[in-house]
Formats: C-alpha cells, sequence, structure tokens
C-alpha cells in the first residue's frame, strides 16, 4: 500500500491541472446527488413530521351546516368506522375568498375561517404559530401569504368574502399541513375572537363543520374521503361538502420540490457521467503516455494489480476529497433552495446534518469511480515490461494516414486540425458525451425559457388546463339573464361553461370533474392526450394518471357517483390536468345531470384586449348582486400562482446554464492540456517550421470543432424530440402524462451556434499557453 | 565581394542559472556570406547552438542585433520570427524532430504549405527533392516511427529545403546517426551547398566540419578565430590539414 501511495502522490504532484479538473467535476455531482437526496428524502419526509408534530388529520371534511343533529350523524359515521383512529370536529365558517394585498389577488375556493383559540388547541389537525405580532384584533394567516408576496405583520389585508370586503390587520403567519396553501384544496384562516365574531355576526360565511379525522392506516386515506363524502351526501344531499386527503396534499404541496429534485438529480448523474467519460479518457493518456514508466515499475516487480490499485487509490482519494467539499457545499446551498422551495410548499423546514444522504452520495460515487477506473485500466494487465520499454508511447496507430495534404484542398490550418481531429479518439469521446448532454440541457432551457419564464401561458395551460379572463360562479336559475347580458356585453369574446365538482369512480377514489356543454369551445385542446373529449351524455375521459393506476381504457365503462346516484360512461379519452394530481375526469354538462342537478355554475368568460378585468368582474357582481358567490379575475390569480413557478425555474435555469458553462470550461481544460502536454514535442516543432501560435492556437481549437458541431446537432435534435416526454416524465407525480410544450427552433438553434462558439472560444482561450511553447526548448540545449 | 546573409552587432546572450547569469554569447560582431557553408565548432558548453538558435530567430538575443538582409529580426515578435523562420530558413535538427503522427510526404508539405499556395508545384519539389535524397515513393507515405535514422534525417533535410530557404541551419545533424548514414547526410548537405544553398552547420565532430569552406571557433562565448577552408573536395589532404592546424590553434 505504502508503495502504491507513493505512485500516487507522483501522479498528481505531474498532473495538477487535469487533476483539478476531474475534482470539480466529481464535486459538481457530489453537491448536486447529496442536494438531490436531501430534497427527495429528508425534505419530503419534513410534511409527516409536521404532520405528527400537530397531530394533522389524514381526511378533511367541510360541511356548510353545523347543527346539532348534523355533528352528531358526523360524529357517529366516524366513530363506527373501524379505520377511525381519532378525529375532531369543530365549528367554522366557509366561503370562496379572495385576498387582495400589495396589488396581488389569490382567489380561493374554499377557505376556512376558524377561531384563533379553537384553532390552536384542536386535538387533531392544530395550527403552529409561526410568527406574530403585538397585534391583537385581525387575522392569522397561513405562511404562503408571507413567502409568496411578502406580507408582513402589522400590515392590512383585504379579504373578498363572498361578496363582500373585510379589512383586517395582519397579527400572525401559522403553519397548518393540511389547509396552509391554496394547492390543499382549502385554506384555513384565523381569525382572532372579536372578528371571528364579527364575521360570525355578519353572516357573510355560512357556518359549518371541520372534522378532522386521523386514521390507523394513512393508506386508507382516499377511499375514507370517498366514503365519508357520500355518507355524508346521503343523508344530507343539499348541503355542500369539501374534502382533501393526506395523500393529494402530501404531494400537492411538494409540486416544486418535486420538479426541483427532478432536475437536480437528472443534472447531478449526467455530470458523473461525464466526469467518468474523463477519468477514463485521463487514464488511457496516462498508461499511453507513461507506457515505459509503467514497463519500468513492472520490469522492478510491481504488479498489474498494484499498478491499477495506485491508479484506483489516486482516483477515490480525489473522488472522496471532492465528494464531501461537494457535500459541504450542498449544506452552504441548501438555506438558499429551501427560500424557494417554502413560496410553495409554505412548511418550515429546518435544515440538519443527513448521514444517509451524505453515504449514498459517497458509495454512488466511489461504485462508479471505481468501475471507471478498473475499465480504464485494464489494458495495465497487457502491459509486457520490455515490450513497454522498448515502444514508449505508442500514441498513433500507423492504420490510416488522415488527410493526406496531398490529396486535400482544406485549408493548411484545417487539414491540421481534421488530421489532430481523426487521430485523437479518446478527445472525440469525451467531447462527444459532454456536448451531446449540454445539448439536452440547452434544449431544456429553451424549452423553460419559452414556455415557462418568457409566456407562462404553455405552462399553464399545462398544470392548470383551461385558464381565461375571468371566472364567474353564479346560481343556476340566473343563468339565462346572465347569459343574455354576456351576449349583448361587447368586451365578452367569449363565454362558456367549465365547471368543476367533485364526483367518486366505484364508491373508491375522489375524482374531479370538470363539466363542459361543448368542449370544442376550450381554449387549451391540448388536456385530451388519447381518444377525445366526451360529446355525448354517456361519455366521460378519465384522468391518464388515473386511469393507469386502474388499468382503464377507452371503451371502457365505469361507474361514476354522485348526489347518490349512479350512472355508468363509457371512456371516451384520458385527459391531464393537475388540478387532483391526476385524479380527474371531464363530463358533458348534460352528462353530470343524469346524476344531479347543478345549482351552481362556473363560466369561464374571454374579455376584449384592453378590459380591465377587475371592472368587469365589479360591474357582474353589481349587476347580479346575489346570484353572483364570485367573480374571480383568473388572469391575475393564475400569473400569481404561477410566479412561484416562474421564479423557481428562472433559478433553475440560470444554475444549469452555469454549470454547463463550468462543466464545458473544465472538461475543455482538461482535454486541451492533456493535448498539449501530448504534443508539446509536436508544437514545438511547427513553431521551428514557422507556425505562428495563432496558427497553432487556431489548429488546436479547430481541432475540437468537427466532434464539437457534430454532437451539438446530435444532441439538440435528440433533445428536441425527447425533451417533452422527458418534462412529462419530470411532471408525472402530478398527473402530466403528455407535455407538448413548444420548441424554441430559433432559440436552440441559436444557443447550439452559441454553446459550438463558446467552445471554440475557450479552447483558444485554454491553447494560449501555445504561446509560453518556445521552439528552442525543445532542442538539446548546450 | 561576399554577400551578407546575417550581421550580427555586440550579440550577446544570457541565461538565469539558479539566481545567477550565465552569459552564454557575449559581444559577437559577425557576418554570414551567401552560399557559404559556414561551420560552428566549440567544445561542448562553448555556445555553439545558442548561437545557432539565435542567429535563425529560434531564440532572442539578450543584447545586440541580428540582421538579416536589411531587416532587423532581434526586434521581431515571436510570431514575426516565426513568420521569419518559415520565409528565410530551414533547419536540420540532431534529433531530426519529425512529426510522428503524420506521414514523410505530409511532414515535408506542412512546411511547404505554410509557404506555397501552389500545391502542385510544391508536390512536385518535394517529390524532386526526395529523388535527390534517395527516398522512395513508399517511404514518402511511411510514418516516422517505421524509417531509419538516415531516412529520417535525409527526410528532415527535404523538409529544410522545400522552401528554398536562403539559409539553411543544421545542429549536429549527424549526431544521432552511424558513421555511414552521417556520411550520407553530409553528401546531401555539400550537394545542395553546391547548388548555392548556404549552409550554416554547428558540430564538434572534425570530419562534419570539413565540409565547410568557412570555419568559426567559439570558446566561452566569444568568437575565437575563423579559418578559410575553400571549397570541399573529397580527399583533399592540405585542406584538412589546415583544419586540423586551426583547430590545434584555437586549442580543440
Amino acid at each position: 500500500m505504502k508503495k502504491s501511495f507513493l505512485i500516487v502522490r507522483s501522479n498528481i504532484r505531474k498532473s495538477v491541472g487535469q487533476t483539478t479538473a476531474i475534482v470539480v467535476l466529481v464535486l459538481l455531482s457530489a453537491l448536486m446527488l447529496n442536494l438531490w437526496l436531501m430534497l427527495a428524502t429528508d425534505y419530503t419526509a419534513n410534511f409527516d413530521r409536521y404532520h405528527n408534530k400537530l397531530n394533522a388529520e389524514h381526511v378533511t371534511l367541510v360541511a356548510d351546516e353545523n347543527k346539532d343533529e348534523f355533528k352528531k350523524f358526523l360524529s357517529k359515521t366516524v366513530e363506527n368506522d373501524s379505520r377511525t383512529s381519532e378525529y375532531r370536529l369543530d365549528n367554522c365558517m366557509c366561503a370562496e375568498s379572495t385576498f387582495c394585498y400589495n396589488d396581488d389577488e389569490i382567489f380561493t375556493d374554499n377557505s376556512i375561517f376558524l377561531e384563533k383559540q379553537a384553532a390552536v388547541t384542536r386535538t387533531v389537525g392544530k395550527i403552529e404559530i409561526l410568527e406574530e405580532g403585538n397585534e391583537t384584533s385581525g387575522v392569522y394567516l397561513p405562511l404562503v401569504f408571507k413567502n409568496t408576496d411578502g406580507v408582513e405583520v402589522g400590515e392590512q389585508i383585504d379579504i373578498i368574502i363572498g361578496n363582500h370586503k373585510m379589512t383586517y390587520t395582519i397579527c400572525g403567519f401559522f403553519n397548518s399541513i393540511m389547509m396552509g396553501s391554496s394547492n390543499c384544496g382549502m385554506i384555513e384562516v384565523v381569525l382572532t375572537e372579536d372578528k371571528y365574531t364579527q364575521l360570525e355576526d355578519m353572516g357573510y360565511a355560512p357556518q359549518s363543520t371541520l372534522c378532522s379525522v386521523r386514521l390507523k392506516d394513512k393508506q386508507d386515506d382516499i377511499s375514507y374521503e370517498t366514503w365519508l363524502s357520500s355518507a355524508v351526501l346521503e343523508d344530507y344531499p343539499n348541503i355542500g361538502v369539501f374534502n382533501n386527503n393526506y395523500s393529494t396534499v402530501a404531494q400537492a404541496r411538494y409540486i416544486s420540490q418535486m420538479v426541483c429534485s427532478g432536475i437536480i438529480s437528472a443534472m447531478a448523474f449526467f455530470v458523473l457521467l461525464i466526469a467518468l467519460v474523463v477519468i477514463v479518457s485521463n487514464i488511457i493518456n496516462y498508461i499511453q503516455v507513461n507506457m515505459k514508466n509503467l514497463g519500468a515499475l513492472k520490469a522492478v516487480g510491481y504488479t498489474s494489480g498494484q499498478l491499477i490499485c495506485s491508479l484506483l487509490l489516486q482516483f477515490l482519494t480525489l473522488t472522496f476529497i471532492a465528494a464531501l467539499v461537494g457535500i459541504v457545499l450542498s449544506y452552504c446551498l441548501f438555506p438558499a433552495i429551501n427560500t424557494m422551495m417554502i413560496q410553495q410548499t409554505a412548511i418550515p423546514y429546518t435544515m440538519r446534518f443527513l448521514p444517509i444522504p451524505l453515504l449514498a452520495t459517497l458509495v454512488v460515487l466511489a461504485v462508479a469511480v471505481t468501475f471507471a477506473v478498473w475499465f480504464a485500466s485494464r489494458k495495465i494487465k497487457k502491459i509486457e515490461p520490455i515490450d513497454a520499454l522498448r515502444s514508449g508511447i505508442q500514441t498513433h496507430n500507423f492504420k490510416r494516414n488522415h488527410i493526406p495534404f496531398e490529396k486535400t484542398n482544406a485549408p493548411l490550418n484545417l487539414a491540421f486540425a481534421l488530421k489532430n481531429t481523426m487521430s485523437g479518439v479518446k478527445y472525440n469521446i469525451t467531447v462527444f458525451i459532454t456536448m451531446l448532454v449540454l445539448s439536452l440541457v440547452i434544449v431544456f432551457s429553451g424549452l423553460m425559457i419559452e414556455n415557462v419564464i418568457a409566456d407562462i401561458t404553455p405552462f399553464l395551460n399545462l398544470i392548470v388546463g383551461e385558464n381565461s379572463d375571468s371566472s364567474v360562479n353564479i346560481l343556476t336559475e340566473k343563468e339565462d339573464s346572465f347569459l343574455h347580458a354576456m351576449e349583448d356585453d361587447s368586451r365578452v369574446e367569449k363565454i362558456y361553461l367549465y365547471t368543476t365538482l367533485d364526483v367518486s369512480h366505484n364508491d373508491g377514489a375522489n375524482l374531479m370533474a370538470s363539466l363542459c356543454d361543448d368542449y370544442s369551445v376550450l381554449d387549451n385542446q391540448n388536456l385530451i392526450v388519447d381518444g377525445r373529449y366526451p360529446k355525448y351524455d354517456n361519455e366521460i375521459a378519465v384522468g391518464a394518471k388515473y386511469a393507469g393506476e386502474e388499468r382503464l381504457k377507452v371503451g371502457d365503462e365505469i361507474e361514476i357517483a354522485a348526489n347518490g346516484k349512479k350512472f355508468k360512461y363509457l371512456i371516451c379519452g384520458f385527459t391531464q390536468t393537475s388540478y387532483n394530481l391526476g385524479r380527474d375526469c371531464m363530463l358533458t354538462r348534460k352528462g353530470y345531470e343524469r346524476l344531479g342537478e347543478l345549482t351552481i355554475l362556473n363560466y369561464h368568460i374571454n374579455l376584449t384586449d384592453k378590459t380591465d378585468i377587475d371592472a368587469f368582474n365589479q360591474e357582474v357582481k353589481d349587476k347580479f348582486s346575489d346570484s353572483v358567490i364570485a367573480a374571480i379575475n383568473l388572469k391575475t390569480t393564475l400569473e400569481n400562482l404561477a410566479n412561484v413557478y416562474v421564479s423557481l425555474m428562472t433559478v433553475i435555469v440560470i444554475a444549469v446554464l452555469i454549470i454547463s458553462a463550468v462543466i464545458i470550461v473544465f472538461v475543455l481544460y482538461l482535454l486541451v492540456r492533456t493535448m498539449l502536454n501530448n504534443k508539446l514535442n509536436d508544437y514545438g516543432i511547427m513553431e521551428a517550421l514557422g507556425f505562428t501560435s495563432k496558427q497553432l492556437i487556431l489548429q488546436t481549437a479547430l481541432s475540437f470543432m468537427p466532434t464539437t458541431i457534430l454532437s451539438v446537432v446530435v444532441g439538440l435534435v435528440i433533445s428536441s424530440f425527447i425533451i417533452n416526454p422527458l418534462t412529462a416524465l419530470f411532471l408525472s407525480g402530478i398527473g402530466i402524462i403528455k407535455c407538448t410544450f413548444t420548441i424554441p427552433i430559433l432559440f436552440i438553434v441559436i444557443a447550439g451556434i452559441g454553446l459550438v462558439i463558446f467552445a471554440f472560444v475557450i479552447v483558444c482561450a485554454l491553447s494560449l499557453k501555445i504561446k509560453k511553447i518556445a521552439p528552442r526548448a525543445l532542442l538539446s540545449g548546450e | 565581394m561576399k554577400e551578407a546573409l546575417i550581421k550580427t552587432e555586440k550579440l550577446s546572450k544570457s541565461f538565469s542559472n539558479g539566481g545567477t547569469m550565465q552569459h552564454v554569447l557575449k559581444n559577437i560582431d559577425l557576418q554570414l556570406y551567401k552560399g557559404d557553408f559556414t561551420v560552428i565548432m566549440g567544445a561542448s558548453g562553448a555556445g555553439k547552438s545558442t548561437l545557432l538558435y539565435t542567429l535563425s530567430g529560434m531564440d532572442t538575443p539578450t543584447l545586440g542585433k541580428i540582421t538579416f538582409e536589411d531587416s532587423i529580426i532581434s526586434d521581431f515578435s515571436q510570431d514575426g520570427l516565426a513568420v521569419f523562420r518559415r520565409d528565410h530558413c530551414g533547419f536540420v535538427f540532431q534529433q531530426i524532430y519529425l512529426i510522428d503522427g503524420m506521414s514523410v510526404m505530409d511532414n515535408v508539405l506542412a512546411a511547404g504549405l505554410l509557404v506555397n499556395k501552389d500545391k502542385k508545384a510544391l508536390i512536385t519539389k518535394a517529390k524532386e527533392l526526395f529523388k535527390a535524397v534517395d527516398i522512395s515513393e513508399e517511404t514518402q507515405k511511411k510514418f516516422p516511427t517505421q524509417i531509419s535514422g538516415g531516412e529520417a534525417q535525409r527526410v528532415g533535410i527535404v523538409r529544410a529545403l522545400i522552401n528554398s530557404p536562403e539559409i539553411l541551419f543544421a545542429d549536429e545533424p549527424t549526431g544521432a546517426l552511424n558513421s555511414k548514414t552521417g556520411l550520407d547526410v553530409l553528401d546531401t548537405l555539400t550537394k545542395f551547398n553546391r547548388q548555392g544553398q548556404s549552409v550554416v552547420m554547428v558540430t564538434h565532430d572534425i570530419r562534419s566540419a570539413r565540409r565547410g569552406n568557412r570555419i568559426l571557433y567559439l570558446k566561452d562565448g566569444v568568437i575565437l578565430g575563423e579559418c578559410d577552408l575553400g571549397e570541399y573536395s573529397h580527399g583533399n589532404v592540405k585542406r584538412h590539414q589546415k583544419l586540423s592546424a586551426f583547430l590545434n590553434d584555437m586549442g580543440w
């Protein structure tokens, strides 16, 4: 072992530059691997930790009814089910609300208003106050409000409850696991006792009952949720019921984490792949250059095993050092990532030391590097000491004289460069793989810039499904007069029914059903990924993710239940929206009416370009007063919702582009350095013959270009084909099966050219060392 | 009256060696003439190769001036010197220095294409030169590691002459060769010199030195003396005796 250490020390001393480049690549890989593992394991587990800490429920049900008789019924129903572990019923108020502050608006379908003392002391599903001031009268808001828009304790906030505006002072912020963000399906709002009583007295929000149930087995949450809402609606068909479950909320609150960790993991493995290719290339070059030394070592008694072992020791030592530094850096970087994530999760996370991700990172890197070293150093076994000592370096095989000057019409510098390209297989492989991977990163970045950062609409179309300028909830009885008024209004470009409500399939899962009179009028015609939209009243389009889980096919018949009624529908297509994380379906209005009457309708309205949406909504509210339950500026609401994703994606794109640039620089540095070392003699001869440094730099840079251009072109073309399926894979957790983002061809072409030019400039810069090569130095001195 | 190709004025070259300056060339005033076969001799460490490489623009002087025809090449930048070398000089090295990754023909054309744009004419010239030094067409296609040392040095001479340089610099061209192949190389150089090619050769081998018509003897960085031998002719004993006497005087 001591002998191996001597060789390792000598090797590292001889190649400080190359060693640094490999260390940087392994470090980047370790950094991202550890970040990914931290996000994928402990960060997600943080939800469960808080869920347990706050003794949160697995199923939440809110009913706009709070009579004692109803409560008794609910208690009895819950108690009698063997799956129930514990439960809690509380009085609350429930209403659609719009939160207005800092020029922003957030609309929620179901705001659950609770009195502070009750919220804090609930035995099941209590809140945790995270920040509070001296104010004694006002509102406590979920942490998401502070994170997203930066409202502070002591500031005022307007909450439009139904159609009534209330102004509250913000007393503090809290964490609620199952109702802490709009992604939960319902959002908790806590009022001080006086404000709660005031709201009760005003009657703006119906008195309701909040039922929070903890289950013995949390895996029963979806079926329990469906069963409980069905049971309630069976006995109380005329009340409004809203519910959520543990699985859906756990996923919904970690969408950004899922997207982010997916991208980081992909980048980590890409960088690791590049690092391994570089290590393999480095070892093959080491064996070629040191053939005589290796022969000499074998001649004095070193075994092949010892020589391979020394290489293994060398690279594993570097890997461990680089990995540990990378892991430390990942801990330095994590708070910034946490700050981004928390804007969407709205669940506080305290960073701590995580030994398992650390060990996993080290093991993955060690195994990968060991394999790479073994793969590259097998040739050492074939070295015969005498042959190695006699023949020394075999850098060229004499099978072919590539690009003979006699025959080529290429200019001299290009011909030289092509000769170098053709004879440098290991350089070509390394450049090809690196540029191929980075082309994918370029295409991904272009896709995100085009479809998320520059214009969020495609992303919203994918995530949200259908969106429009305004969304108006109106009582069914006023539908005709409302539609007449809208038809007469010149500002209205298009109006169509698009209502969502809950149904259940086979008494099992709750599905969020979207209803429309005619799906051909939707702005977003990409919601169906297979088959078609429902046309007839016996047809249904089912969420593709749910269909996959339930093994449903187009043409199958499924039984859907709502309002205590059941009906069999024919599956005509599969849809994808992330409203309910893939558990969705689409019916025609007439199709739904087989299960019950619609009491409230939601109309989407597209307005002419210069129309003030808020002013239009206010006019609608004023005109139809109590018949309009809510009129929402959907555009602003979605933009606010999307801002989290835009800022997250901006940071991710900037980060991956910077990492890509760093990778290019270090990989090319390593290759150019190796090339200059190997060809030092040739460069000296050529300078002696009269080649200028500029010519040699140009030749070196040009020699990398054929492979760079080829791999960039191949990479961009392949990436353009696979990027949408790959993005869909990242988003599959939220129900996305098929991604139809626009591929920004122009951006990709320009970025591809930019990538080639960047590589060219970097090689030129790295080759400046040629200027220091004096022809005199290679000639034997006095 | 001979026409001077290269002139030096107070040419000095010093190297820093472990913190102390080593003065290798000291105030050398020298003229090299067109058509001459100049031989620079001296003991090991006298500064022969340093003088050769400084004269040829391969290295720069520490002090002094070097003029080639009307150009002061000691003022040239590195790239300027590279252009000067390609346009006016040819080099034959002791270690030959062919590029292993290129065929024999490509090694010659690599230098030729730097100056000549007419590739057809260049290839014709290369083939003539190869023929002149007895390198077969088959050998022209081989790689440097596949040919003998003598063949490689003759290829080196072809490469040095491909651009018809005004002056050919040769640094111990026979130093790495056996006596037979060394003789072939010297014959080749003599042949081209007779055709008008100016040659400057560094050697410490008296047999090689006999080929020159002008012998410069360098000692401790200064030219101690010079000897005019006249045109080389094989078996000219008088000429050989004159050289021996000169070298004896110089303390050889």
